[in-house]
């Protein structure tokens, strides 16, 4: 039952830079989701909640008590590992049951007893408990990990990539239990991945970090919908979505956009509206993979045509790639399309669900306009 | 498959023949320390055996003053080292700071140079401040003989346990030193009896520096021996009979320890 802030965190190690001014705040039994690329600093970050690591400048904030000089065993946190860190020379049992034999968090033998039992019946690890960790797979030991936070009561759960090395079938699972375990727990929870899915379906809140920096923060369909730059766009969806340049051209009295060299595309009127006022003369389009339609004859005018450069099918959908003007465009598709290599096909973008940034990449509506929110169903 | 036979039958040989060649001194020792004197040099297997050189030995009780002397010097170096030596490993393992691996490598140094070419130096300082013949001079002088050792496996021992798992640790609600008492020694610990014993090892048979910077208030088992070569005539007998109780300590230790002593030296800290 807690909230956390942190404020203008900065931290390096031998003059690099890992972590540069970040700052925000997480409610009460929030799901907060840290997510980034590898190197982006987000272990750093969640060590430094923990207080294992100091910043260099800097505030951590627990309940709005600045917890700065508290020790890390005092600070009421519980971590989940990325490489499990469990204790090699103590049995599942004893792993799980240490932190509440510990000095500050101290239980009775029979509430420890009962606790792991608990706890091991979630985890399914009930069957381990008198192994060493160094008999179990990496997904067990994964468990093991969670289970040791999992028996305190803290203020908050930090974990650090708590699935990543999980078989796909394993973590699918464990995500659905871990979103649900959390709605149980009622506890704030701070969670690390680079995992954009992990981060989209578990998420009350995200965090995009890159290079140390925060890029957005915002409700998963916020980050989705209408991403703050192109990092945060093209970081969430897989395949990435596309981006290209489109000069604003004036036809009549509507401006239009120019894409792949001639096309000219009608946009949205709030788009136009801001294009005239900011006199933007490039603007950079980017569409996702699912938003763009497909056929084999030119519909209307907006149609592009272009060129089957590659079809990969991948279960249920496929990945189609289509060379424009030498420019390569991903759509997703049905996996059953009948679509040969080097065939003509005529692509169609829709301009409402279109993404649009200035030249240096921000997005030029994030200020405003407000996206309703869409049914949101995760395509894996 | 007949050759195969001659092969085998041909390397146990080779091992027998080994074997003998490497415990035929201990054998010989253990015979000529139940021989009289007087049978010393005219019988080698052959001969009346005799616990006189035993009777002599412990008569005085100037001896076992010899081997008390031993033990105290030993056993304070080695806890000296573990004192010192674990902290230093683990900052070695742990810390990043500047010279570290020098700071690492000078304490290996201490092993290069033979014991004979420092100890004139240490002889003439011990001189001087007082520590010549002293159950601490023997002891501050021991440890750089074992400290090296313990720093440099232990090392190894702390590089191998993962940082995060400390850091669980401390999470968990353990202090800094409870994590390092609870979680840290019983990972260390094979490397720690393996390099204890061999410390130990090493500073019980010393002889250089337990000649030279002690001998009459202090004196060693190993020191001790000399004692039996009289101006007339070397006690063949009375010296077989102290080397073997002297070194019956390190046998008991090694064969009870063994285990550990192989597995310490040969395997890191956390497996697979």
């Amino acid at each position: 039952m807690a909230n956390v802030r942190v404020e203008g965190i900065k931290k390096s190690f031998k003059k690099e830079t890992v972590l540069s001014d970040i700052s925000f705040e997480v409610k009460d039994k929030e799901f907060f989701v840290i997510f980034g690329p590898a190197g982006a600093g987000k272990t750093t970050l969640l060590n430094i909640i923990a207080g294992i690591y100091v910043p260099d400048e800097g505030h951590v904030y627990l309940n709005n008590k600045c917890i700065d000089h508290v020790e890390p065993e005092d600070r009421n946190v519980a971590m989940v590992f990325e490489d499990y860190a469990l204790y090699p020379h103590l049995t599942v049992f004893d792993n799980i049951a240490s932190p509440l034999r510990s000095p500050r968090y101290k239980q009775p033998e029979e509430v420890v007893k009962r606790e792991v039992t608990r706890v091991a019946e979630i985890l399914k690890i009930d069957w381990l408990l008198d192994r060493n960790p160094s008999e179990l797979s990496n997904g067990q030991r994964q468990r093991v990990g969670l289970g040791r936070a999992l028996i305190r009561s803290p203020e908050v759960f930090l974990m650090d990539e708590p699935i990543t090395h999980l078989d796909a079938k394993l973590r699918h699972q464990m995500r659905a239990e871990l979103k649900d375990m959390q709605r149980n727990l009622d506890t704030t929870t701070i969670y690390v991945t680079h995992d954009y899915l992990e981060a989209l379906s578990l998420a009350d809140r995200i965090a995009v970090i890159n290079k140390g920096k925060i890029e957005q923060i915002g409700t998963p369909e916020e980050i989705y919908y209408k991403p703050a730059n192109e990092f945060v766009a093209s970081a969430f969806g897989e395949p990435e979505i596309n981006i290209f340049n489109a000069e604003v051209v004036k036809e009549n009295t509507e401006l239009k956009l120019s894409i792949f060299g001639r096309k000219k595309i009608k946009i949205p009127k709030n788009i136009q509206k801001l294009v005239a006022e900011k006199e933007i003369s490039i603007v950079r389009v980017g569409i996702r993979p699912k938003d763009i339609k497909y056929g084999f004859i030119q519909k209307n005018e907006n149609c592009i045509i272009g060129k089957v450069y590659s079809f990969e099918p991948l279960g249920a959908k496929a990945i189609l790639t289509v060379q424009v003007h030498n420019q390569l465009v991903q759509l997703l598709v049905p996996s059953d399309s009948e679509i040969q290599l080097n065939q003509e096909i005529f692509i169609e973008i829709d301009m409402e669900k279109t993404i649009f940034f200035d030249s240096v990449g921000n997005n030029l509506l994030a200020s405003y306009s407000n996206v309703e929110r869409k049914g949101v169903a995760w395509q894996n | 498959m007949k050759s195969n036979k001659v092969v085998s039958l041909l390397k146990d040989l080779g091992l027998l023949l080994y074997a003998m060649f490497a415990l035929f001194p201990l054998v010989w020792l253990v015979i000529i320390s139940f021989k009289h004197d007087r049978e010393m040099f005219n019988t080698t297997f052959i001969f009346s055996p005799t616990l006189d050189n035993y009777r002599v030995l412990f008569s005085s009780g100037e001896f076992i003053g010899y081997f008390v002397d031993n033990l105290i010097v030993s056993v304070g170096a080695i806890i000296l080292s573990i004192v010192v030596g674990v902290p230093a490993a683990y900052a070695l393992a742990r810390f990043d700071f500047k010279g570290k691996e020098s700071i690492a490598f000078t304490f290996l140094s201490f092993r290069f140079a033979p014991e004979i070419l420092v100890v004139l130096p240490i002889f003439l300082i011990y001189q001087k401040i007082g520590l010549y013949d002293t159950y601490f001079g023997l002891i501050w002088i021991f440890q750089v003989v074992s400290l090296p050792l313990m720093i440099w496996i232990l090392r190894g021992y702390f590089e191998d346990i993962s940082v995060e798992m400390e850091h669980a640790a401390r999470l968990d609600g353990y202090s800094w030193w409870q994590v390092f008492i609870k979680m840290i020694i019983p990972l260390i610990k094979p490397g720690l009896v393996a390099s204890s014993l061999l410390s130990f090892i090493f500073v019980w048979n010393n002889f250089t520096f337990s000649l030279l910077l002690a001998g009459q208030k202090v004196t060693t088992t190993t020191v001790a021996m000399l004692k039996y070569v009289s101006s007339d005539t070397v006690h063949y007998g009375q010296m077989a009979a102290a080397v073997l109780i002297s070194s019956l300590p390190i046998i008991i230790l090694a064969l009870a320890i063994q285990k550990h002593l192989v597995r310490g030296l040969s395997m890191g800290a956390v497996k697979g």
